[in-house]
């Protein structure tokens, strides 16, 4: 059975002396994984004494745009993503990724720093914000640190983040002009499903059509997600007018599974991954063959 | 096991309750103040048989904690109804034969209502994605949605 003491605060400072004060702290922020694993007692929880919810915090609800960086409070849910005119004016790829999740009774509660912590293998929001280069701002009683998220992320369900740390902003750098952006995911179903297979693709087309500074991330195809460098590297230099989707395709697939090796699923994601990155880049190339 | 002291309002009406730290809002409105028209169905926020109206929108009631909600407000399918008139929504739901076993039928009407209150006139397929996290086994999705743009059209 588990079994822990209930903390709840409306200030960040706070927070912070709790985790100081108390070792095992669990954090609560919209619940729609943890209550789950708690309903469950799901292994997936580590074992904690007290759970703190953060979610009346209102410091950590903001977004702002402050010095070309998009600064997003981790407890902005992912309906909140969806409808602030700053984020889907900005980074439309992490509205599209945040319209994916759940159900509106789920985005209406669930947050970006949820996502984000929780480290889901499948997280949607996790492809995109890497590929966004976003980092994390960690604050502690000791200080604040700020990491890529992609180096904060450690492995499946695993973050760099410290027991006395709280996770106090996400910041994503504007992208400049010519950057084009999309989301693909497959789900078992439409509703509610948790992606079998998504991958976030963010590149810049100069204006002779070459392909610059592309990142590429999938998600639920890593132990973790991760970029692509090959993949990257493949479609970098390469024109809008004669790329070579099916190469591009094969290259995603062997550097997908250079990386998880064989597995069960494997046969059905290899050729899966391929089809997803020429479809992203196929709706990008058309958006920049139109805007010419 | 600490208990915890919350105020919050339940459809226009101030309580004070001491809450348990496992507590979910589900638990309150059922057992503490015995609203029992809010279901449990799946308990982890996939069918939406527990959907309420938090702060104006629409929540599973099974994955929220009680302890978390001081000073908001909640509305549940007792709600709805005003002077012993039913909302329009329900008797749409009436008029449609909206209702088969009646399971779903709260969570339904509690996403309906979140969306009318934010978008009087939305399309189809906008009641169709305010509904995506409401399950009806009966499957009679069709008179659902008609029911509710029946509303929406008068």
């Amino acid at each position: 059975m588990i079994s822990y003491e209930f903390l709840t605060t409306q200030k960040i400072e706070e927070a912070l002396n709790y985790l100081n004060k108390f070792s095992k702290v669990c954090i609560l922020a919209g619940g729609t994984d943890l209550l789950v694993n708690l309903y469950k007692e799901s292994p997936r929880l580590s074992d904690f004494d007290y759970l703190l919810d953060i979610t009346n915090i209102p410091e950590l609800k903001i977004t702002n745009l402050i010095n070309k960086f998009i600064e997003i409070g981790p407890l902005v849910t992912h309906s909140r993503l969806i409808n602030e005119l700053l984020i889907k004016n900005n980074f439309p790829v992490l509205v599209e990724a945040a319209n994916t999740i759940g159900s509106t009774q789920i985005r209406n509660r669930g947050t970006i720093g949820g996502n984000i912590v929780n480290a889901s293998p499948a997280a949607d929001l996790l492809p995109p914000l890497i590929a966004l280069r976003a980092k994390v701002e960690l604050t502690s009683g000791e200080g604040k640190r700020v990491l890529s998220l992609e180096e904060f992320l450690a492995g499946p369900y695993k973050t760099k983040i410290q027991a006395n740390e709280l996770l106090t902003k996400i910041k994503i750098p504007l992208l400049g002009d010519n950057y084009y952006t999309d989301f693909q995911k497959i789900g078992r179903r439409k509703a509610l499903s948790i992606a079998r297979l998504s991958l976030a693709l963010v590149t810049k087309i100069d204006k002779e059509g070459i392909f610059q500074d592309t990142r590429v991330v999938p998600g639920s195809a890593t132990p973790y997600p991760q970029s692509l460098p090959e993949t990257e590297k493949a479609i970098n230099g390469k024109s809008v007018f004669n790329i070579d989707l099916e190469e591009i395709g094969k290259i995603t697939s062997k550097e997908m599974v250079s990386i998880t090796g064989e597995r069960w699923s494997t046969p059905y994601k290899k050729p899966t991954i391929a089809v997803l990155i020429k479809r992203a880049l196929k709706k990008i190339i058309k958006e920049a063959k139109t805007n010419e | 096991m600490n208990k915890t002291t919350v105020t919050f309002i339940v459809n226009g009406k101030e309580v004070t309750l001491k809450v348990g730290p496992k507590e979910r809002l589900l638990d309150t409105l059922r057992e503490q103040l015995k609203l029992t028209g809010t279901k449990e169905g799946c308990s982890v926020g996939e069918c939406g048989a527990c959907t309420v109206i938090l702060d104006g929108k629409a929540v599973s009631s099974c994955l929220i904690l009680a302890g978390q909600i001081g000073g908001s407000e909640v509305l549940t399918i007792e709600g709805l109804e005003t002077d012993g008139k039913l909302d329009p929504l329900q008797q749409a739901f009436v008029d449609h034969q909206a209702v088969q076993c009646g399971f779903c039928t709260p969570g339904m009407l509690m996403s309906a209502k979140a969306l009318l209150i934010h978008s009087p006139h939305p399309s189809r397929k906008e009641i169709k994605t305010a509904l995506e996290g409401n399950l009806c086994r009966c499957t009679g999705y069709e008179q659902i949605i008609e029911a509710i743009e029946s509303v929406v059209n008068k």
